[in-house]
């Protein structure tokens, strides 16, 4: 009988193929990959986290007070696991598919379309960890967020970021065109930007919007990241919604993708 | 000789709303074996892509079943494709990596060691007139290098079934003729080749054996010379090809195709 780790490395190693295609070009241009992944969250945190924020001074939020840097060095990270989660999955992907049609031709080797979308996935996961990774590291060396909470929070972006991925690429199976991942874009992605609680507690808005933005998985994963790093109160209700949304995402977007592609 | 692909009863149908089921392919069965080149010819719309998607394992089938050298694609897909080279119609180059990348990247996928990747690759590339090209991205390559180039990845695993769905389309004719020969080159090697074209010369010059496929079904299953002889025979035939102008030449493949279903070969909607 083959040893665990055999059956193990074979079961991924298509998986890995595909990821490493995704580092291969990502390395190759790493400039650009540098600056697509880090810059955007990194401005919005000098903007917000230092200009804004020295001028609010604290928030109070799930009855914790934290200056106002500290919520937003948090909610940053969560939004770099949306942003470049979605992103890279919705328009990458699409590309991809569409336009370059390489799914299919790596699926015409011995890797299989469901690794495909696999590595893909991961792939994008990846990108938005780091981006988050690095606004964790930076509040971790400000002092504003705790250092072993923003480690343990690593495998929580990543999560994050596998979630919001999944989202974009569900998007991207969905649009005919490349156009149309701007209504997603516009319709979902931003709103869940700015009503979920990256910028201002969720308390200050309407009870019904507080409401709808609590089954929101941006919510979700801002509430654990807070846990994890600023201490606030761990909500079972938070892991709940955001556990429901991955494994929904996950399934969703790699069975639309398939069903678009395979007829 | 055991077969390298076999193809039985294979049928392919396509749902559509409010309306009944699309048969592309009908009942479809034939087999290549090692060494031989195999032609499926027909006009756009006669099923060959939907054929070559089920047989490399991309669409499942309705009914039927696709065997690479002994290995079901559809329920062994990794030990099937193992053995198997496919170029489909479309270009699907990695635009992302340059020419000789991309060969060494897709080497990757079939488990190859990097020193076997590269000396396939590199011979690959100078058979192909692509070795000067081999750091140029994609996007500067003519139409007829991406086409060569997708040809030489399809065979960077010295695969044992090699599909090729209308290789040569957008090719020159020197260009053409050198594919040609990497597979006649190949058929010595003992490789089986199922090849997808609307070309008749080609099909002649190349096939040992050729189906005639049109809406889904094989009309007629044979080597070129036989269909001809069957459904022509071997009298030239007389065309006045301009007013007054008379040509004389041999019966071919296009006549057979006219006479089994009043259609020529470049017509017909795209599938």
């Amino acid at each position: 009988m083959r040893p665990l780790w055999a059956k193990f490395e074979e079961a991924f190693w298509p998986i890995r193929c595909v990821w490493l295609r995704y580092l291969h070009v990502y390395l190759k241009n790493w400039v650009y990959g540098l600056v697509t992944t880090f810059v955007e969250p990194l401005l919005y945190l000098v903007s917000f986290g230092y200009g804004l924020g020295s001028m609010i001074g604290s928030v109070e939020a799930n009855g914790i007070s934290v200056s106002y840097r500290q919520f937003v060095f948090a909610g940053f990270v969560a939004q770099s696991c949306l942003f470049q989660g979605f992103f890279e999955a919705a328009y990458g992907s699409f590309v991809r598919m569409y336009y370059q049609k390489i799914f299919k031709a790596m699926a015409s080797t011995p890797i299989t379309l469901s690794e495909v979308l696999w590595g893909e996935l991961l792939w994008d996961a990846t990108k938005g960890t780091l981006s988050a990774c690095a606004i964790l590291l930076l509040g971790s060396l400000s002092g504003d967020l705790s250092p072993w909470g923003s480690l343990m929070a690593v495998p929580l972006c990543f999560l994050g970021a596998l979630l919001f991925s999944s989202l974009g690429l569900w998007m991207a199976a969905l649009s005919q065109t490349i156009e149309q991942i701007s209504y997603p874009q516009y319709l979902l992605v931003f709103p869940m930007f700015l009503f979920c609680g990256v910028y201002f507690p969720l308390e200050t808005l309407p009870e019904t919007l507080q409401t709808l933005a609590s089954f929101l998985p941006l919510t979700a994963l801002l509430s654990l990241i807070r846990w994890l790093t600023l201490d606030f109160p761990f909500q079972i209700q938070a892991l709940a919604v955001f556990i429901f949304w991955l494994v929904l995402m996950v399934f969703i977007s790699r069975d639309t993708m398939s069903r678009r592609l395979v007829k | 000789m055991t077969a390298s692909l076999e193809v039985k009863n294979l049928t392919k149908s396509y749902q559509r709303k409010g309306q009944p089921p699309f048969v592309a392919v009908k009942d479809l069965s034939f087999e290549v074996r090692p060494g031989e080149i195999f032609g499926l010819l027909g006009p756009n719309g006669a099923g060959k892509s939907t054929t070559i998607n089920c047989l490399t394992g991309f669409y499942p089938p309705t009914h039927g079943e696709v065997l690479i050298e002994g290995f079901n694609i559809h329920r062994d897909p990794k030990k099937a494709k193992q053995h198997l080279g496919v170029c489909s119609q479309e270009d699907t180059l990695d635009t992302d990596f340059d020419v000789l990348d991309q060969m060494l990247r897709y080497g990757t996928f079939y488990r190859m060691n990097h020193f076997e990747i590269v000396k396939r690759a590199r011979l690959l590339l100078e058979t192909l007139g692509l070795m000067e090209k081999s750091n140029e991205l994609i996007e500067n390559l003519s139409g007829g290098m991406r086409r060569k180039l997708q040809v030489a990845r399809a065979l960077i695993s010295n695969p044992k079934v090699l599909v090729l769905d209308e290789p040569t389309t957008g090719l020159d004719p020197d260009a053409r003729r050198t594919l040609w020969q990497l597979l006649t080159e190949n058929r010595k090697q003992g490789m089986a080749t199922l090849l997808s074209t609307h070309y008749m010369e080609e099909a002649e010059r190349l096939c040992d054996r050729i189906a005639i496929l049109f809406e889904g079904k094989v009309l007629d299953l044979d080597s070129p010379e036989n269909l001809i002889k069957k459904y022509i025979g071997t009298e030239i035939i007389e065309e006045e090809i301009r007013p007054g102008v008379i040509w004389k030449r041999n019966p071919n493949l296009e006549d057979v195709f006219l006479k089994l279903t009043g259609k020529s070969l470049s017509s017909g909607d795209s599938e």
